[in-house]
């Protein structure tokens, strides 16, 4: 109905750091999904950096078996030494880095969240990772998105953020293509849908920058791993989500 | 035709906005293909008297009375709100008024709230809760806002059941007590389309749900312009479970029986 013809997805484990089996277990249902949902569904593998050989593992298990990038959560930092084995691994593989992210300004989604990366942490990172390809999460679910778009000012051009989030402030999307080139920002919904559609189509921008966020970059980031989008997509036609 | 029942004019402390002046916000609004909007001063929401801003938003309007309905931001903690009521609805053409506890300092299920939501009964005014002005997430330092509680709104709502309370920028509604609480459900109490979504986290129904069991009974469309994307609370008409009846019902025709819109529009409806 929304027209959205492809979804990345992963199942992270959301607050706390969670076993290897129950890290397996999501894992093992969004490839569930995916062989469910051929034409449909592409998969992320979500790890805990800090166990290290076994996380390694896991992203070669689920890369191997069809997926095509990482999503992390907040368990640690993106710019934290303990996820540089797993950064090495995707810059070697070539897949994104999906991060859970944002800059909260409110005290008790902070006391919640200590450990969430935002722009800063990204741009520093990414210094050090010129080449992996990073997804800064949900601007619109990340708390204030004009400080972490400002923040990645000195981020590596493989920095990329997406749209989703359910705060549909008017200009975010301008903002973050003012602030990084529309290249470089995706579309998303992290669950909010037909609102983060809107906000795309709403959002003053031209038909080449629009057409890049809903399906260019994407397809951009697929070519990178030698894969392509699994449906055709026509102009006109609203296309990925992360 | 479409009527938003949730937009605003003027500035906010903490971000800038866009199109914010009449002038600009009926570009906007029409640019997205809505006719017509019910909008209150930004302003009045931290100013502890709030009636010059309304007197503001009166002046500020008038030019444009065939597509924005002024709506009086009342704080009943400021000394003589009877009068700023008397002469907003009176005077100054004002349709309904708007209602911000967490801002003005007193809770919306108590004596305070309940003496404006009794003064609008009797004048036959809707009365709007903005849930929040912005996301919690990014919120100033400076800014109070929590959000204001549904299950506290849903106690109002029991308290005056045939007084219209439309309850704007909340999400999750199908999961609260306001929907939860089944007595409620011939009560008439509205949600709006500007920050809910259609289905909750993309699976479970939320306005879906609204919808398919009470058509537009408890929907009425809103967009939170300016401060929200107007075209994210299109997209969501747009994927509603509705007939063309229902989304006419939550377009325009629930607004317009509540009196929130221009009255140009009766007259048209009237000749139609």
């Amino acid at each position: 109905m929304l027209g959205i013809t492809e979804y990345w997805c992963s199942r992270p484990i959301t607050a706390r750091y969670g076993s290897l089996e129950e890290i397996r277990a999501g894992n093992d249902a969004v490839l569930a999904a995916m062989r469910r949902y051929p034409q449909r569904i592409r998969g992320l593998c979500f790890v805990v950096p800090g166990y290290y050989r076994e996380a390694c593992a896991e992203i070669e298990r689920c890369l191997d078996a069809g997926m095509i990038g990482v999503k992390l959560y907040h368990q640690y930092k993106i710019n934290d030494p303990a996820v540089w084995p797993v950064i090495e691994l995707c810059t070697q593989r070539r897949v994104p880095i999906l991060v859970h992210a944002g800059y909260v300004t409110d005290p008790r989604t902070k006391a919640e969240q200590p450990r969430l990366s935002h722009g800063a942490d990204f741009a520093e990172v990414s210094q050090r990772f010129p080449e992996t390809m990073f997804i800064m999460a949900h601007i619109g679910g990340g708390g204030d998105w004009e400080w972490t778009l400002r923040a990645l000012r000195d981020s590596s051009p493989n920095v990329y953020v997406d749209v989703s989030g359910s705060n549909l402030d008017d200009g975010q999307v301008e903002f973050a293509v003012a602030e990084l080139g529309a290249q470089r920002v995706l579309f998303g919904t992290d669950g909010t849908m037909a609102g983060c559609v809107g906000k795309v189509i709403g959002a003053s921008l031209t038909e080449e920058q629009r057409h890049l966020i809903f399906w260019g970059n994407a397809e951009r980031l697929l070519a990178a791993q030698g894969k392509q989008p699994l449906a055709k997509i026509e102009s006109g036609q609203e296309g990925v989500a992360g | 035709m479409i009527f938003d029942i949730n937009a605003w004019v003027g500035s906010w402390p903490f971000r800038s906005l866009r199109d914010s002046t009449p002038q600009q916000l009926t570009e906007r609004l029409r640019k997205a293909g809505v006719a017509g909007a019910a909008v209150s001063q930004i302003e009045a929401i931290l100013h502890r008297n709030a009636q010059p801003a309304n007197e503001r938003l009166a002046e500020s309007v008038e030019p444009y009375r065939d597509v924005f309905v002024p709506m009086a931001t009342i704080n009943p903690t400021y000394a003589r709100w009877e009068d700023d009521l008397r002469i907003c609805h009176e005077e100054l053409g004002m349709k309904g008024v708007r209602l911000f506890p967490e801002y003005h300092g007193y809770e919306i299920d108590g004596p305070l709230a309940k003496r404006v939501v009794a003064a609008c009964r009797e004048r036959g005014l809707p009365v709007q809760i903005p849930h929040r002005i912005e996301d919690m997430r990014q919120r100033h330092h400076l800014d109070p806002a929590r959000g204001v509680p549904l299950a506290a709104i849903a106690g109002l709502v029991a308290a005056y059941p045939d007084t219209p309370i439309i309850v704007t920028n909340a999400r999750g509604i199908a999961q609260s007590p306001l929907w939860r609480r089944t007595e409620l459900r011939d009560a008439a109490w509205y949600a709006d389309t500007s920050l809910a979504e259609v289905y909750f986290q993309g699976l479970d129904k939320d306005l879906a749900l609204i919808v398919e069991e009470s058509g537009g009974r408890h929907l009425l469309f809103g967009t939170h312009a300016p401060f929200s994307y107007p075209e994210a609370a299109l997209v969501k008409r747009a994927t509603l479970p509705a007939d063309a009846d229902t989304l006419e019902e939550i377009s325009y025709r629930g607004a317009m029986r509540l009196g929130l819109t221009p009255e140009s529009w009766a007259v048209k409806a009237g000749s139609a």
